[in-house]
């Protein structure tokens, strides 16, 4: 136990120095790639959100999308908003097309920045917290869990995209406006947006870390192996879980405020099945036992798709589904899992090299 | 250079392993930074090979490139090739907002060809107007947008309905069935209906949307046969087109009494639905590939021996194709060394070309003045021309909405 968390904390610092210092210099400091890697950082967040509530309490969240679309939504609304102020009642310009002749009111309180903030992490931590304690106090678990979030996630994006004259319907939220942050007009190609994004990616697996090291994080681990049995040691199961699935999914909608913020439009397919299992994809590449093993998996995922499309116009896709189908074949635990061995093998041969006989043993658990 | 640096240093740092080892020769492309200097002209072609819009979006990208080619072969512009940098969007709205920064910004092109769907050039539209960039936009689309930054090449409500829709009115009867897709396309072309049967005493008997993919439209036949109309008037897409014509077909209606008149169907819907269920249903639309002019025939014929002869060229790939040569007469007009896009676009202003569809213009507002022509599909898939209209048509984003205009500053209200 104590060997893996050193290991684990170098892994962190790394992690840490190579997104602070490394990336950037490495990228020249050009205002293109800085925007490109805040875009895989901000995936990364959603990554590690998930990895949060399935590697740690086997809750596997085929809806994560939904969590993130939410908070890209909320960012873009208000951007819509500031965008529309010159407009007669400064309403946004799909609603007047959709015959919406006033403001509805949900859409008021994204006037202000600081409500939209806060709600970009409650409504999604509502939303999630609502269907935790209808999913969990019924006991529902494993891939039961998994299909009740898909279809929850599908039931949602087809709101958004019928609900045209709130929402924008196919074409999203276009049109928005750059963020103002307390007097900082955010320009998204600059170090300074690269470095927000970094410090909420690093702010919000420290968080997850943090939850993961106390006491919660071990009651949510033994939830994972042995439910049944916890709940008999008098642990409120559905708590515990309803806990770790909303925090899950504020992280997921603060990755979602901003991921619209990099790409400057909300769409319905961040909503989409095709997106939420991609999230899925790259938690397993990464590993979904280690938050930062996720959210590595979705850097380098995001890094492979981006260089293989400019390689191989043609094939990309082609080429990236097989090397997906190959990880999960041969490295079902992701690359943490393969370091975790590494690791592991290591410290076996030294041991033995200084004459102790171990028994081999399972790892990371 | 950057970029191999950063991955040999990063794939040092977190063993990046086998994706490491595939990366690493991606840095093949190098970026178009000093294009004055190396004498080729970088444009970019963002159409989705792979995806869900990429039957359609691939012939755009294939007409646009044959134009490319045809420019190439015969010497460039201003003995300066075109180098084109060709990427696959996938259908994604977020994939085309990342593939569009790196053709404006990284690959630094003086204009991109791309898009068929609304959704995916309001996706462009942020990094486009940032960058200063252009683009060219083939596709039909709903109007009410008046970019100084895309040239649009397909018609607007106005261009396809000001004749078809009192023809229909005078050949069928005012009774209209409106159908469409739920989105904003549909939605837009048909306030521009109501209120053109508005002002010729038609009427709307049901105004109905599907969402996007729908395919199964018993209910819709049965309220059709309840109601009686005189014309379905259809904006549907894709699937849901093809579904609807061969179930409204096998409904057993009659095209000479109750037509489906659509306004985006072309021959690549008409060979999914087949022949036979298309035929006798009319269409609105400045180009289809069996219309008869010189510069048709050239295209029609370099086109099947460049992809295959069982290939169609339609409304869209016309528009991909001859805004290629837009583009070519625009910089025809500059000096090489002055080459911006926004130089290329005030260029481009008042071009007149002939393209294949007959002789089109660049207005002030950046779309084109295109020539309507009311078809009717056979049953070998192509379409019988019946009225061309008698002058070309000028494009007005705004027509149904008094006090805002498309103008050469933008859009002017009041």
């Amino acid at each position: 136990m104590n060997r893996n968390n050193t290991s684990d904390y170098l892994g962190h610092l790394v992690f840490v120095l190579a997104i602070l210092l490394g990336v950037p210099a490495a990228l020249g400091f050009d205002g293109f790639e800085l925007n490109t890697f805040a875009r895989y950082l901000s995936l990364a967040i959603v990554a590690a959100a998930l990895a949060l509530s399935w590697g740690t309490a086997g809750i596997l969240n085929l809806g994560q999308a939904a969590t993130f679309g939410i908070g890209a939504y909320v960012m873009a609304m208000h951007l819509k908003l500031v965008a529309s102020a010159g407009n007669p009642d400064g309403l946004p310009d799909f609603m007047g097309w959709n015959n919406v002749t006033s403001l509805p009111w949900f859409w008021q309180p994204f006037q202000s920045l600081g409500a939209t903030l806060a709600l970009g992490l409650a409504l999604p931590a509502l939303m999630a917290w609502a269907m935790g304690i209808f999913m969990f106090r019924a006991r529902i678990t494993g891939v039961f869990v998994a299909i009740i979030t898909l279809a929850f996630l599908v039931a949602l994006q087809l709101w958004f995209i019928e609900e045209q004259r709130f929402t924008g319907g196919q074409n999203g939220l276009t049109g928005l406006a750059p963020l103002d942050l307390f007097g900082w007009q955010v320009d998204t190609y600059s170090l300074g947006f690269y470095y927000l994004v970094a410090g909420c990616l690093i702010a919000a697996l420290a968080l997850g870390t943090l939850i993961l090291r106390s006491k919660v994080g071990l009651v949510l681990r033994a939830i994972r192996e042995d439910s049944q049995r916890v709940r008999y040691f008098g642990y409120d199961v559905a708590g515990y879980e309803t806990f770790v699935f909303s925090t899950s999914a504020a992280i997921a909608g603060w990755a979602g405020m901003l991921y619209a913020l990099v790409l400057e439009f909300a769409s319905p397919t961040y909503i989409g099945v095709a997106f939420s299992l991609a999230i899925v994809i790259w938690v397993a590449v990464g590993g979904r036992e280690s938050l930062v093993g996720a959210a590595v998996g979705a850097i380098l995922v995001n890094l492979a798709e981006g260089r293989l499309s400019d390689l191989f116009v043609e094939s990309w896709l082609l080429i990236l589904g097989v090397g997906f189908i190959l990880f999960v074949l041969f490295l079902p635990r992701g690359l943490y899992g393969l370091l975790r061995q590494g690791f592991d093998r290591l410290a076996r041969l030294r041991m033995r090299a200084a004459g102790r006989d171990v028994k081999p043993q399972e790892s990371a658990r | 250079m950057k970029r191999r640096s950063f991955l040999t240093r990063l794939g040092a740092a977190s063993t990046l392993g086998a994706i490491g080892g595939l990366s690493a020769p991606a840095i093949l492309t190098g970026t178009g930074r000093a294009w004055a200097q190396s004498g080729e002209i970088p444009v970019g072609l963002l159409f989705s090979l792979t995806g869900e819009v990429a039957v359609v979006e691939r012939t755009l990208h294939d007409a646009a490139q044959l134009a490319i080619e045809e420019i190439n072969a015969a010497g460039g512009i201003n003995d300066r090739l075109l180098k084109v940098h060709v990427e696959d969007p996938a259908s994604d709205p977020a994939t085309y907002a990342d593939r569009a920064r790196r053709l404006f910004i990284r690959d630094n092109c003086v204009s991109v060809f791309g898009s068929y769907t609304s959704a995916s050039r309001q996706a462009v539209l942020p990094v486009v107007e940032q960058r200063k960039g252009l683009y060219w936009y083939p596709t039909l689309y709903e109007g009410r947008e008046c970019s100084r930054n895309i040239m649009y090449g397909g018609a607007v409500p106005n261009q396809q309905q000001q004749e078809f829709v009192p023809w229909l009115v005078k050949n069928f009867g005012g009774k209209f069935y409106l159908l469409g897709n739920n989105y904003v396309y549909p939605k837009e072309e048909n306030n521009v209906c109501k209120m053109l049967l508005g002002q010729l005493g038609g009427e709307v008997l049901h105004e109905e949307y599907v969402p996007l993919g729908h395919s199964d439209f018993s209910s819709v036949i049965n309220r059709i046969r309840a109601t009686g109309p005189s014309v379905i008037f259809s904006t549907l897409v894709g699937d849901s087109d093809v579904a609807f014509a061969r179930q409204y077909h096998a409904a057993g209606f009659d095209p000479e009494k109750m037509p489906v008149a659509s306004l985006t169907r072309s021959e690549v819907e008409v060979a999914a639905i087949g022949g036979e269920a298309a035929a006798g249903h009319l269409s609105s639309a400045p180009y289809y590939m069996g219309y008869q002019s010189p510069e048709n025939e050239r295209f029609v014929e370099a086109y099947k021996a460049r992809y295959g002869a069982d290939q169609v060229t339609h409304f869209v790939s016309e528009a991909a194709y001859f805004q290629v040569y837009q583009f070519k007469a625009a910089l025809e007009k500059l000096d090489p060394a002055a080459v911006t896009a926004e130089a290329i676009r005030d260029a481009a202003v008042g071009v007149t070309l002939k393209a294949p569809q007959g002789e089109i213009l660049v207005d002030p507002n950046l779309h084109t003045h295109l020539w309507p022509k009311i078809a009717r599909w056979k049953s070998d898939g192509q379409a019988e021309i019946l009225v061309q209209s008698a002058e070309r048509i000028a494009p007005e984003p705004y027509w149904a909405y008094p006090g805002e205009t498309c103008t050469g500053e933008g859009l002017v209200r009041g």
